[in-house]
């Protein structure tokens, strides 16, 4: 057997293969629409999160669609295929196979929320050339070499070298003292991980932090006891909180309350989504979670107030949290993709992606910072969005030309 | 082995289904169908690889995912860390699956049952957290572009299928080999009685150890497999609970213990449970597993033992599960088999030197000494609880006694585990029938006559000697379950006779006979006993001893009270106060006088 | 009172493991009486405590039907309403389904009914869990209760207000159960049954009713539990998968078929769970409940409190 087809044979050979063996019509010069997928768990654990990744993008869809759609394809519409990525990494990555094969006019997509599920569906649309988006945090899906992904998130590492000395700062202008002791307080998956790796191996060091507690779980926890007896004996100025499910958050932020460590005496700096969720308030009540500041790669910021009003009175949702904002923003992306590449093309989606460098429409709306991204898929120059519970809701505290209210650095009553 | 007809329809219909599999992989255009195809194979050689363990022996394992996430991360790493092609990584995840097949093997065997089944539920749930806690929550096999083929990453997802049916089509010959041979007949003999596979000669813990082994290798080369395809492992995605539930469900829907059942599990359920994924799950999100759990719940009420033995009942003959041949083979002639008859009673056979047993603060033998001289008929009796059983049990190697010593025509049986003593040449029947009831009563016999023979052949042929010896011949194709007492009370005593033995330990084989069956089966006994064969017999009803043996032992409370001539056992005062009565002594008087 | 820290720390996490251990207990007594009686394992026994979950949780956060009793009363009433619900639930799917696998009919004959059994509950499972998703939704949940965050306090020893309750609630259940089984009618032919289901037949005891009768309970009172954890944690219709494991492991250690065995089993899995990140990583949390949880199996199988029955 010779060495085997490029990928871009065996891509396009795929694509025309699977479109004839299925009795698919052929592409045509003029295309009426523009298909694009999204990969995202609708049942099993993480049902939520695809679902409001669905919202967000359906909304964006709706809006191209009104718009006039893809002007440069004569106004072809936009379509949103969905597939369930379910609750393993094998139904993630048969979701993405499946679409691909089914739906040969595919120009790009978007997904898979959980970071092993985005390494499956990638090693899919890779070798598929679909260019996929992602909003995962995980350092791995863009240190692979692969050509079409792009990871609308800062890396977990990035993330972190940004948190820290923004927090620090913050801190330092409240209280007048910059902290010296930190703690760590983390579930061991992808993200959390990756975020974390960095500051220990030299990261705190480096901005005068000494570690004093340092304490990794494996999800879910199953009481948080033990855990904050720890933090509590070791008292840090400040403790980070890198947890990236909402059922471990409202055990650590209750737990932390009963040892009466909550309400400013121990300063809280997370990281992740998770902790901006409408289901952490209703759990925990707004009390408890008044102050907490935590980075996040995605977060509605200043002039997207119309957007978020169009979401909440759509979907009912009291928000709109980063699963939502990036979806609505991948839609966006791929448009102005297919706007540039003039062709409902694969190929010419990807490198218009990569030629991409948008500082305004929705597009710039949906992402801090310019959305522009290197060789590896990997964005340049995002700046780290700080999210603050103010009253109830989570709102964009930093960097202050995207704020919408003003960060504080809590302080004990 | 089995008769090569059997086997030889089976193997075509293996190359024929391999054929089947490849010509519909050749036409399919789609790589998702593809996808799914080598997803059924995998999964289906996951579930042969548990039906070698728990299907034939039926030690139900809820951990196989053990060994599945072992080979999966052996390839992985081995990739990442090591550059190690999959071509080795796959076998070595094998051999690493084969070793924690015996690692896990030597401590669980030690349970049954459900404890067994509990125990291997752990394993693979402990091996993810660890894999966690070692930071290899999510590693993805890197893309090596410049040697595709040398890392299996192929661009025609054809080829994954190929890989995957060859996998297929060697757990199929395994499987196949192993039921046709003594093997398979061992873990059949433990499934459906393991006491009693003990005692007729089956090392019932080598043939534990093996077939754990094997599975585990099995399973650990399809986990490596799997990681080549998956591209992408996660300790949930190998250890998890649901990766232990699938081989199980397979096979059960298929047809647990048969070679077919886990392939037709495997290419009924997975497309299944994949096409509802994919036609309704982002319409209803969660239906998809409501329709699979109703869909696997309705079937199973309809067919318990998987759809294999249902068709096979409805379609075909029944046959009795096990290894038979066609064509019966001749018994061997009497005298070239019997033992030199010594009817004189001569040298010291079994001797007994102060045997005790505690249970608990119960002391069930409390010192006994007994001696069974060679070609003699002896007899134990006693009042219940008293410990009859229990010194057969010490016998035979069920229990070890606390103190004191056992020979055997001079050697001593000290630590011999059941099936050493019965290759030592003793034989025994149990209490309650412990019959292989699926098998036929020759297939019953011949489970004993294995300690003794090296090949199936031989087996057979003993078997049937034992089986014209004790006079059921005419009933060697009948299944076990559905003899009556008698004729069940004879088949145990031709499978314990099919080996030869010195020594026939015989536990209330009269029980609950009535008056023609009580006569017809002493005859045997006695039989049995001329030809050479030394007979200690445990019973209650005195009349039917009395005139069956020539010595006697009394038994109460764990100790022997009175031994002899029954005739002076009979009249001996301690035996009459404790066990006859007074009115057994006036009724002997009555026909003594 | 100034304690020496890792004295500290090991009380607390003894409390904590003590108080959580209360939540298991309860599911594991729920567990071990399906399992003593029917010898049946129910792959689907979290999933009703699942059900248990948000039953409560409609009856007080949900809905508000309990709301009169207050943030500190009506959780736990809820939680005791959840028995009863799910019991109502647990005896249709005997009736119906798991009835045609299970009992003495079946296990008559060789091994059908065990395979039955197997397949019947992992379906149930996957019911439950998918249909819980589709009637429940996808976002977690739970009950809102100032309990879950305050604690009584022992010197610098802080005993959480929710878990002990449950704790306190699963003792009181435990001698309900224990008083339910020896005293009465239906308790006693449940354990004839379960001794020895031939022979109960034959004395006359319906053993197909007992055995509803224990399953019912079973779920019901794992349905307790989850109500009471309700209040301590949130939830979501897959969240039955993590605690399937801690009940087996304790209804193995305490020993099969002995209720008191179930709860000290579920009392010591909370207590290992948690003490053992004074020596271990926290990561290792449940590796150390498995390694005890074999340990247990291979020295002394069977149980604390279970009784050997096989002979030879």
């Amino acid at each position: 057997m010779k060495k085997g087809p490029t990928r871009r044979e065996f891509g396009s050979g795929l694509a025309l293969a699977g479109a004839m063996g299925l009795g698919f019509r052929p592409a045509l010069a003029q295309t009426k629409e523009v298909r694009v997928a999204m990969i995202a768990p609708l049942s099993g654990p993480w049902a939520r999160q695809g679902q409001l990744m669905r919202m967000g993008a359906d909304m964006a869809i709706e809006e191209i669609n009104q718009k006039g759609g893809v002007r440069a394809l004569g106004g072809a519409k936009m379509v949103l295929v969905v597939a369930d990525a379910g609750d393993s990494t094998e139904k993630a990555k048969n979701a993405a196979q499946r679409l691909l094969a089914q739906d040969p006019d595919l120009v790009g997509g978007t997904g898979a929320w959980l970071s092993s599920f985005t390494l499956a569906v990638t090693e899919v649309t890779e070798r598929a050339q679909l260019p996929m988006l992602t909003l995962s945090y995980s350092d791995l899906i863009t240190g692979r070499g692969f050509k079409y992904v792009f990871q609308t998130s800062p890396t977990a590492g990035h993330q972190a070298a940004e948190t820290l000395p923004t927090a620090l700062k913050l801190a330092e202008s409240a209280t007048g003292k910059r902290p010296k002791t930190v703690g760590i307080l983390m579930d061991n998956t992808a993200s959390p991980t990756s975020f974390a790796k960095p500051l220990r191996e030299g990261g705190l060091e480096k901005l005068g932090l000494k570690l004093v507690v340092d304490q990794v779980f494996t999800p879910p926890l199953s009481d948080a006891t033990p855990l904050i007896e720890k933090v509590r004996t070791a008292r840090p100025d400040f403790l980070l909180l890198l947890l990236s499910a909402m059922p471990d958050n409202k055990l650590v932020l209750e737990k932390l309350d009963e040892f009466k460590l909550s309400k400013g005496r121990l300063p809280l700096v997370g990281n992740g989504s998770p902790l901006g969720t409408p289901e952490l308030k209703d759990t925990i009540g707004a009390d408890l979670l008044e102050g907490l500041l935590f980075s996040v790669a995605d977060w509605p910021f200043k002039g997207d107030e119309e957007i978020v009003e169009r979401f909440k009175k759509r979907t009912g949702e009291p928000w709109m949290t980063q699963d939502g904002i990036t979806a609505y923003g991948d839609m966006w992306i791929l448009k102005e993709a297919a706007e540039r590449a003039g062709a409902a093309d694969r190929a010419k989606v990807t490198e218009a992606l990569r030629a991409l460098d948008l500082t305004s429409g929705p597009v710039a709306l949906s992402f801090p910072g310019p959305v522009r991204f290197d060789e590896n898929g990997r964005r340049v120059d995002v700046p780290m969005i700080f999210a603050q519970w103010q009253n109830g809701v989570p709102v964009t505290v930093f960097p202050p030309e995207l704020a919408l209210a003003r960060p504080y650095w809590i302080k004990e009553a | 082995m089995r008769a090569s007809v059997e086997t030889k329809r089976q193997v075509w219909a293996i190359l024929a289904v391999a054929l089947v599999v490849l010509g519909v992989s050749l036409g399919m255009q789609s790589a998702y169908y593809q996808l799914v195809l080598t997803q059924v194979l995998l999964w289906a050689v996951l579930s042969l690889a548990w039906n070698i363990l728990s299907g034939y022996s039926g030690y139900f394992s809820f951990g196989h995912a053990v060994f599945w996430g072992l080979g999966a991360y052996t390839v992985a790493l081995g990739v990442i860390y090591l550059d190690l092609p999959p071509w080795l990584g796959i076998p070595l995840g094998g051999v690493i699956g084969g070793i924690a097949g015996a690692v896990i093997g030597y401590p669980t065997f030690r349970l049954r049952g459900h404890y067994f089944a509990l125990a291997m539920l752990a394993y693979p749930l402990a091996t993810l957290y660890v894999f966690q806690w070692l930071g290899y929550q999510e590693i993805s096999l890197p893309m090596k572009r410049q040697a595709p083929v040398l890392y299996m990453q192929f661009a025609d997802p054809r080829a994954y299928v190929v890989l995957a049916l060859g996998l297929l089509v060697i757990a199929l010959a395994i499987s196949l080999r192993v039921e046709n041979s003594r093997f398979g007949m061992a873990l059949l003999a433990i499934k459906q009685n393991e006491p009693a596979a003990e005692a007729a000669g089956i090392d019932t813990w080598r043939w534990k150890m093996r077939a754990i082994m094997l599975s585990g290798a099995l399973a650990g080369m399809a986990g490596g497999l799997y990681a080549v395809v998956l591209l992408v492992v996660t300790p949930e995605s190998v250890f998890g609970m649901l990766v232990s539930a699938q081989p199980l469900i397979l096979a059960l829907f298929g047809g647990v213990g048969s070679l077919w059942g886990p392939v037709i599990g495997a290419a009924v359920l997975v497309p299944l449970a994949e096409g509802l994924n994919g036609e309704l799950g982002d319409v209803l999100p969660g239906i998809q597993g409501v329709v699979y759990g109703v869909a696997i719940i309705a079937i199973i009420l309809c067919a318990p033992e998987g759809v294999y033995w249902r068709l096979r009942d409805r379609f075909t003959k029944p046959r009795p599960a096990g290894i038979a041949s066609a064509e019966p083979a001749p018994s061997m002639p009497l005298s070239a088999t019997a033992p030199a008859a010594r009817l004189e009673e001569s040298g010291e056979l079994l001797v007994l030197r102060d045997i005790r047993i505690s249970f608990g603060g119960l002391r069930a033998l409390d010192g006994i000494d007994l001696i069974v001289r060679e070609g003699s008929l002896h007899g134990i009796i006693g009042p219940n609880g008293a410990g009859k059983t229990t010194l057969f049990n010490v016998v035979n190697g069920f229990l070890t006694p606390d103190k004191g010593r056992i020979s055997f025509g001079g050697a001593s049986l000290a630590g011999l585990r059941p099936n050493q003593v019965c290759r030592r040449g003793i034989g025994r029947t149990f209490q309650v029938v412990r019959a292989f009831p699926r098998m036929s009563v020759l297939e019953n016999v011949i489970v004993g006559a294995f300690v003794g023979a090296r090949d199936h052949v031989t087996a057979e042929r003993m078997a049937r000697t034992a089986l014209d010896r004790v006079g059921l011949a005419d009933r060697a194709a009948a299944i076990a379950g559905g003899l009556t007492t008698r004729e069940l009370r004879l088949m145990e005593l031709a499978r314990a006779l099919a080996p030869l033995p010195r020594l026939l330990l015989l536990d209330e084989t009269l029980a609950g006979l009535g008056h023609e069956d009580l006569a017809g089966i002493l005859g045997v006994i006695r039989q049995v006993r001329e030809e050479g064969v030394t007979v200690l017999i445990i019973e209650h009803t005195m009349q039917a001893m009395v005139q069956l043996v020539g010595e006697f032992s009394v038994l109460d409370h764990g100790r022997l009270i009175a031994g002899g001539r029954p005739e002076d056992v009979v009249r001996d005062r301690r035996v009459i106060e404790a066990y006859l009565g007074r009115r057994w002594m006036d009724r002997v008087a009555e026909t003594a006088a | 009172m100034e304690l020496p820290p890792f004295l500290a720390e090991f009380l607390q996490a003894l409390a904590a493991g003590v108080t959580v251990g209360g939540a298991y207990a309860l599911m594991c007594i729920g567990l071990g009486i399906i399992f003593g009686s029917m010898r049946v394992i129910n792959f689907a026994q979290g999933d009703f405590l699942m059900l248990g979950m948000y039953v409560a949780f409609y009856l007080t956060t949900g809905y508000g039907i309990l709301s009169f009793l207050g943030p500190y009363g009506g959780p736990i009433v809820a939680a005791f309403l959840a028995g009863p619900v799910v019991f109502a639930a647990g005896w249709l799917v005997h009736r119906f389904i798991v009835s045609r696998v299970t009992g003495a009919g079946v296990a008559a004959s060789e091994g059908a009914g065990a395979y039955g059994q197997i397949i019947v509950t992992l379906g149930l499972s996957l019911i439950l869990q998918n249909g819980g998703l589709i009637l429940f939704g996808s976002t977690p949940t739970a009950i809102r209760t100032p309990l879950s965050r305050s604690s009584w306090e022992i010197g610098p020893i802080l005993l959480n207000q929710a878990r002990v309750v449950s704790f306190l609630v699963a003792v009181a259940l435990v001698v309900a159960v224990y008083l339910f089984l020896a005293r009465t009618r239906a308790g006693k032919s449940l354990r004839a049954a379960a001794d020895n289901s031939t022979a109960a037949i034959y004395m006359g005891i319906d053993v197909d009713r007992a055995h509803r009768i224990a399953w019912s309970l079973g779920v019901g009172i794992t349905a307790v539990a989850g109500g009471l954890l309700a209040g301590s944690q949130s939830f979501q219709p897959y969240v039955g998968f993590d605690f399937v494991i801690v009940m087996y492991a304790g209804v193995v250690l305490g020993g099969l078929g002995s209720i008191l065995g179930a709860f000290w089993g579920g009392l010591l899995i909370g207590v290992v769970q948690q003490m053992s990140t004074l020596v271990l990583p926290y990561q290792l949390q449940n590796t150390a409940i498995f390694v005890v949880f074999l340990l247990i199996i291979f020295l002394r199988p069977q149980g604390l409190f279970g009784q050997i029955t096989e002979r030879t």
